[in-house]
């Protein structure tokens, strides 16, 4: 570089700074910087089902149904809506005037446009349409209205509409720019639009004022990919990042945190809940007293409050207790060593019999949390081993092939907080989740309640499979994990969502 | 200063080298060996009321607890026996096999030459992590297989090393006076080359051994690994590194058996290299 370039590279310099500041000065906001710990790829809503693709994509995209941080559903683009012709149809009253990021109208044939792609052969490229499966087809009546005609009655669908897959999205723009640009350049109707995205680095969005729910308070909002939870965190002490998001704090770190004084911990009860389920078809773990009596011999709550340093609940069945379909009045069975023992001499299991506890290899916490029920199987006489397999093979092929040994890890945390996500996956016959059980009695109530659109008769048959697995201890249910954030004290107004889904329209910095 | 006492000195140096590498090495090697009778039950113990307790807190703990509340100290010493295992035998197995395939490629070059140097240069085209992976898949896990492993992917280095040297040396005039004087291949091949080039070798020797120690940890995580509970060093180090900032003795400690132990073996492998030279060039 001459001299002369030199000079202009400072003046170019000074001048973007200059306009930036007076950028910033004029809307006086602010910009926060979020650590997120994975880069989703693609922010096409039908590609994804990475909770981090939603932490960032929330802000960008509405449905019609909007579900915050209070988990209470409220109209979104839809204004109200009606379940017609015993719930198989749903008719929706359209929000007018509302505009996407590119000047798009949004209107009943961008509904049609995005359910349409999504049943269709994009949506067939990604993991979201199954979610879905039960939207038939989308009628325009006019407008501002549309008809969601339904193969059968969803229960849940209302929810899903207000995440992931059902993200509106513009179709004039999509048909223009092709999906391949889309995937890297989102546009939807949200508080904020997409300033660039470097894949691996972060994603910038900044304010979209003319959002209809109102502009943002914040003016620009960064996301930075750090996967390195050490590093998230140093950066969040040295003031670099103003939020760290979850999963990426262990809670081993947690005291780290709570000791500095320009940062904080803030949780919340979260979706994720974490069993060790049984081998119920071979072995001594196919005779119920024996998995009693596992449940019994594990002090659960004794390993929240010390490994999980309180950031957990015990859970009764598998299920947290946000989840339609948790019953407040069904209790974890107690820690009582004495009776596990008693169980497995009923059971007739010699002590020391050796028994295996299949787990993934790369979850620290969760490792810690093994070797602890491991050391409690031991009291009561069964000698314990821990396999760690990579978290890919454990997933698609040890547990869906019944390959586990008599205990194996399970981690669960389905978004639409319902207990059906969980239990029929978990219980229902050739299921990729139910490798060892065919229970027809199960099976019944399982179908059963999918049909139901009554939420009181619907919430009183989910709790009664809960009891029923719970009966038989199809699971050693374990806790439920809160979300954990990092936050600066710079960040105001900043509420905590479970599913970390995060709007940050309303959050400030100093 | 004479020549005399210059070398005087440094002869006493070399001793000193083998002295510390001897004692080293050896201390840590009789820890690990007689682990079981310092500390029965190895650390095994879970006590969740006295987690990450800070060395000297109880005297029962002097390096202090872990996350489990389980001895530090218990578990450093007996998490050698997995460690020096994988270290010592991955890179034994190593060596044999990559210095007897570097020394006979290298010498009798033509045609086993170039299968054994191509299908060297296959094997190094391939990740380490995707050769684990596959390896896991087919043989499954386990520390015998972990060992076999690691010598699978690692001979090829030594293999590669030794017959660079074979090549610059095996036109050497005390090569070719050996060989016209009817010395066996064999012989020529161990007496005469291999003191030669050993000196190399023994570097990549004492780097791979720290290198695999830890190495055992980061494939526990792929499932190749031995049970959790059975401690080691790297995976000690790696379970204590979410704790770094606030308990660092949990990961701090293994570290240091590491370090002691690399250190011993690098004096010791300086101290052998030099005593094998044939040149003398090292101690002059």
């Amino acid at each position: 570089m001459n001299k002369k370039q030199r000079m202009r590279a400072a003046l170019t310099a000074l001048a973007l700074a200059g306009g930036l500041m007076a950028t910033a000065s004029a809307q006086a906001a602010g910009t926060l910087t979020v650590a997120s710990p994975q880069d989703p790829g693609s922010w096409d809503p039908v590609d994804t089902f990475l909770v981090n693709w939603a932490s960032v994509a929330t802000n960008i995209y509405d449905g019609l149904t909007y579900r915050g941080p209070n988990t209470e559903l409220v109209p979104g683009l839809a204004t109200s809506w009606e379940e017609l012709d015993n719930g198989t149809r749903i008719r929706f009253k359209l929000r007018e005037g509302v505009q996407f990021h590119n000047g798009e109208p949004f209107n009943a044939d961008a509904v049609k446009f995005t359910f349409d792609r999504l049943m269709g052969e994009e949506g067939k490229k990604g993991p979201q349409r199954s979610n879905y499966a039960a939207i038939d087809h989308v009628e325009v009546i006019d407008n501002y209205s549309v008809d969601f005609h339904l193969k059968a009655s969803d229960p849940v669908l209302l929810i899903k509409l207000a995440g992931y897959g059902a993200m509106i999205v513009p179709p004039t723009y999509i048909t223009e720019k092709g999906e391949d640009y889309f995937n890297a350049h989102p546009v939807g109707t949200g508080p904020f639009k997409l300033a660039s995205y470097e894949p691996k680095i972060g994603i910038k969005l900044e304010a979209f004022a003319d959002h209809w729910g109102g502009a943002p308070q914040l003016s620009n909002l960064n996301y930075r990919f750090i996967s390195e939870p050490s590093t998230a965190v140093a950066e969040l002490q040295s003031g670099r990042v103003d939020l760290v998001i979850p999963p990426t704090i262990p809670i081993g770190m947690i005291p780290t945190i709570e000791q500095d004084p320009n940062i904080d911990i803030v949780t919340t009860a979260s979706p994720t809940v974490y069993a060790l389920r049984f081998n119920t078809g071979n072995g001594i773990t196919a005779d119920e007293r024996v998995r009693k009596a596992m449940i019994y011999g594990v002090d659960r709550q004794a390993i929240i409050d010390s490994i999980l340093g309180g950031q957990a609940a015990p859970i009764a069945s598998f299920q947290g207790e946000l989840s339609f379909g948790h019953d407040p009045k069904m209790q974890p069975l107690p820690y009582d060593p004495n009776k596990a023992k008693q169980l497995l001499k009923e059971a007739g299991v010699a002590p020391g019999t050796k028994i295996q506890i299949d787990i993934r290899g790369n979850d620290a916490t969760f490792n810690e949390v093994s070797q602890a029920v491991a050391s409690y199987l031991q009291i009561i006489g069964l000698n314990a081993t821990l396999k760690p397999y990579e978290t890919n093979v454990m997933l698609n092929d040890i547990i869906p092939a019944g390959k586990t040994g008599e205990l194996f890890q399970q981690n669960w945390g389905g978004w639409t907080l319902d207990y059906d996500n969980t239990a029929y996956f978990m219980y229902h016959t050739g299921e990729k989740w139910n490798p060892y059980d065919s229970d027809a009695e199960l099976d019944l109530l399982l179908e059963s309640q999918r049909a139901i659109t009554d939420r009181a008769k619907r919430e009183e048959i989910l709790q009664s499979i809960a009891q029923y697995t719970a009966n038989q201890a199809l699971e050693m249910p374990l806790y439920n994990l809160n979300a954990i954030y990092g936050v600066s004290n710079r960040v105001h107004n900043f509420t905590p969502a479970p599913d970390s889904r995060l709007r940050l329209s309303d959050v400030t910095v100093d | 200063m004479s020549a005399t006492t210059t070398k005087a000195r440094f002869e006493r140096y070399k001793n000193l080298e083998f002295i510390l590498g001897a004692l080293l090495t050896g201390g840590i090697c009789l820890l690990v060996v007689f682990s079981d009778l310092l500390f029965p039950g190895g650390g095994e113990k879970i006590d969740l009321s006295a987690r990450l307790l800070a060395p000297f807190a109880s005297m029962d703990h002097p390096f202090g607890t872990d996350p489990l509340g389980r001895d530090v100290m218990a578990r450093v010493i007996a998490g050698g026996k997995i460690s020096l295992q994988v270290g010592l035998l991955s890179v034994a197995g190593a060596v044999v096999i990559g210095v007897s395939m570097g020394l006979i490629s290298g010498y009798y070059r033509g045609f086993w030459d170039m299968v054994v140097m191509r299908f060297a240069d296959v094997q190094l085209a391939l990740p380490f992590i995707l050769l684990a992976i596959t390896f896991i898949a087919i043989v499954g896990g386990g520390l015998t297989n972990m060992i076999i492993l690691l010598i699978i992917s690692q001979w090829v280095q030594y293999a590669r090393l030794v017959r660079g040297s074979v090549l610059a040396l095996r036109d050497r005039e005390f090569i070719q006076s050996a060989r016209a004087i009817g010395v066996k291949d064999i012989n020529i091949l161990f007496r005469h080359l291999l003191p030669n080039l050993i000196g190399p070798v023994i570097v990549l020797m004492t780097l791979n051994v720290a290198n695999n120690i830890l190495l055992e940890s980061s494939l526990t995580f792929l499932g190749l690994g031995v049970d959790p509970l059975t401690p080691s060093w790297g995976g000690i180090l790696a379970d204590g590194r979410t704790y770094l900032q606030n308990a660092w003795w949990v990961s701090v400690f293994p570290g240091l058996a590491i370090l002691v132990t690399v250190l011993g073996l690098n004096l010791l492998g300086d101290w052998l290299r030099d005593s094998l030279d044939p040149t003398g060039r090292t101690s002059r």
